[in-house]
């Protein structure tokens, strides 16, 4: 067997800190840097969310930045309310009422909305999502997989 | 000889404590239970009322101690002005009620906990020696005779939009009996309108003037405030079937045939014994349906409900002043849909 000589192991050991760094740089880098993808123009929607035991239609609603939001909530069958995580906005509405209100969604992300009024046993369970702006937080998440695949590959080359 | 007389005593008190603390509780509590009356509220589907019938005497203070065991309900007294209670599930809600005069009284829940919400009903029956409460005056659609089962649609309706203003200018000319309240109570505006139109003063007018003429006088014969707390109480308790703009269209009627008269017509057709006559309310924008009806026939339906639909009876739920406060408002859909139409 081949004896390595001292300065060898050394010269090893500092390429592989220099691995280590720059693949926490570009780990810094994925999650940090921001994507050139632009706002689109703010504008008014106006969603009609109808509540019934115990869902929200439609419960996944996408929107930009900025936009003006009016919520219309059309109660079905009980009293439901709708409270969104992240926003300070709440609506009830009876049936056969409508209840309205409308907000700014300045804030980007994915937000979580609730019923807020015990509707039944699977109330806890009648949730929505609304998503303000592109879903970066996957993307990066996805970027970063691809990163740990590709480490993974290569490590397994340099043992060889 | 002391010590021994302390130690018997300190024994004495120890075992009348040991049976006095159990038998003091066990009256508390039974006075307690003798007194307030707990009620849970359920949806119909569960249950409805936990009670169906309180009984209390006149005079004398009922304390209820309401909760709800699923969803939002409400609790109300029919034919009162006393504000709506909310009853939200888990929290107990307490209220004392004093009845003054005996009879029966309708306790309801007011929020909608589902498609048979209006099933939540119970009964308040106070007993009491002093009967002095008059019976009440029968209904109007009952003296008159009416018949509200029978197709009600308007002869004629006006082919385009009527406007009161326009109408008020004719006022001189109409008959006596064109302004008064019973005429207004018994008459369908489409057969006050071709009882208007035989008049010889009126020969000259076009029918549409005709029209605005009748407009107005439904407008004289109701106020602002009335269609206003009208609408409240459409929006509150009709709007979940008959629709928030009273096209028929509510959340509770979804999938409802529509009404069709073939399908109450038992000559000769054979019909499912049950399950049958659940239809859609009739469109209220549609002035055909609501010009054809009277005051008095609108009032009728009201309060007794059927006709073969799943309409509920609100008779001992709501006042004479708010029965006529809600036909005041269900006329301005029909006189409003014309003005609509022509935007």
């Amino acid at each position: 067997m081949m004896r390595q000589s001292p300065n060898i192991l050394k010269q090893n050991k500092l390429k592989q800190w220099t691995r280590i760094t720059i693949l926490l740089l570009l780990c810094l880098v994925i999650l940090f840097v921001p994507f050139p993808i632009p706002d689109a123009p703010p504008t008014d929607r106006h969603i009609r969310i109808e509540a019934s035991m115990f869902q929200f239609t439609p419960s996944e609603i996408k929107i930009n930045k900025g936009d003006h939001v009016t919520v219309d909530l059309v109660s079905t069958d009980v009293v439901h309310g709708f409270s969104l995580d992240g926003y300070n906005f709440e609506l009830k509405a009876d049936p056969g009422q409508t209840s309205s209100g409308s907000f700014i969604a300045n804030r980007t992300g994915v937000f979580r909305f609730r019923c807020s009024v015990a509707c039944g046993n699977l109330h806890p369970f009648m949730i929505g999502k609304l998503q303000i702006g592109p879903n970066l937080l996957l993307f990066r998440g996805i970027i970063l997989g691809f990163l740990a695949i590709i480490v993974a590959l290569l490590s397994i080359k340099t043992k060889k | 000889m002391k010590k021994e007389l302390l130690a018997r005593l300190i024994i004495i008190l120890f075992i009348s404590l040991a049976i006095a603390i159990p038998v003091i509780g066990r009256l508390k509590l039974s006075v307690n239970h003798n007194n307030v009356v707990e009620l849970h509220a359920r949806m119909p589907e569960n249950g409805g009322w936990s009670l169906s019938t309180i009984e209390v005497k006149a005079g004398k203070p009922l304390k209820l101690h309401i909760t709800s065991d699923d969803v939002m309900h409400g609790f109300s007294i029919g034919k009162s002005d006393q504000p709506a209670l909310e009853i939200t599930p888990g929290e107990f809600v307490d209220t004392t009620l004093i009845f003054d005069t005996p009879g029966r009284y309708t306790f309801y829940c007011d929020r909608w906990c589902g498609p048979n919400h209006w099933r939540m009903r119970g009964t308040i029956v106070v007993t009491g020696d002093n009967q002095t409460s008059q019976p009440e005056p029968q209904p109007l659609f009952l003296k008159l005779g009416i018949d509200i089962d029978s197709p009600s649609d308007a002869e004629t309706i006006p082919s385009k939009p009527v406007s009161a203003e326009n109408g008020a200018k004719f006022q001189h000319l109409l008959p006596e009996y064109a302004l008064q309240r019973d005429t207004y109570n018994a008459t369908s505006p489409a057969k006050l309108w071709m009882r208007l139109r035989k008049e010889s003063t009126l020969a000259n007018l076009p029918d549409s003037d005709l029209w605005d003429i009748i407009a107005w006088i439904w407008q004289q014969n109701t106020t602002n405030d009335q269609v206003i707390n009208g609408q409240e109480i459409f929006a509150k308790n009709c709007a979940a079937c008959h629709g928030e703009t009273g096209e028929g269209d509510g959340v509770m009627v979804r999938g409802l045939p529509v009404w069709d008269p073939g399908n109450h017509n038992s000559g000769n057709v054979m019909h499912e014994a049950t399950g049958e006559g659940l239809v859609r309310p009739p469109d209220f924008t549609d002035p055909i349906h609501l010009l054809g009806v009277s005051p008095a026939l609108l009032e009728g339906k009201i309060i007794r409900g059927g006709m073969g639909t799943g309409m509920p009876y609100w008779g001992p739920i709501f006042t004479n002043q708010q029965i006529d406060s809600l036909i005041s408002y269900l006329y301005t859909f029909a006189w409003n849909t014309r003005a609509k139409n022509s935007n």
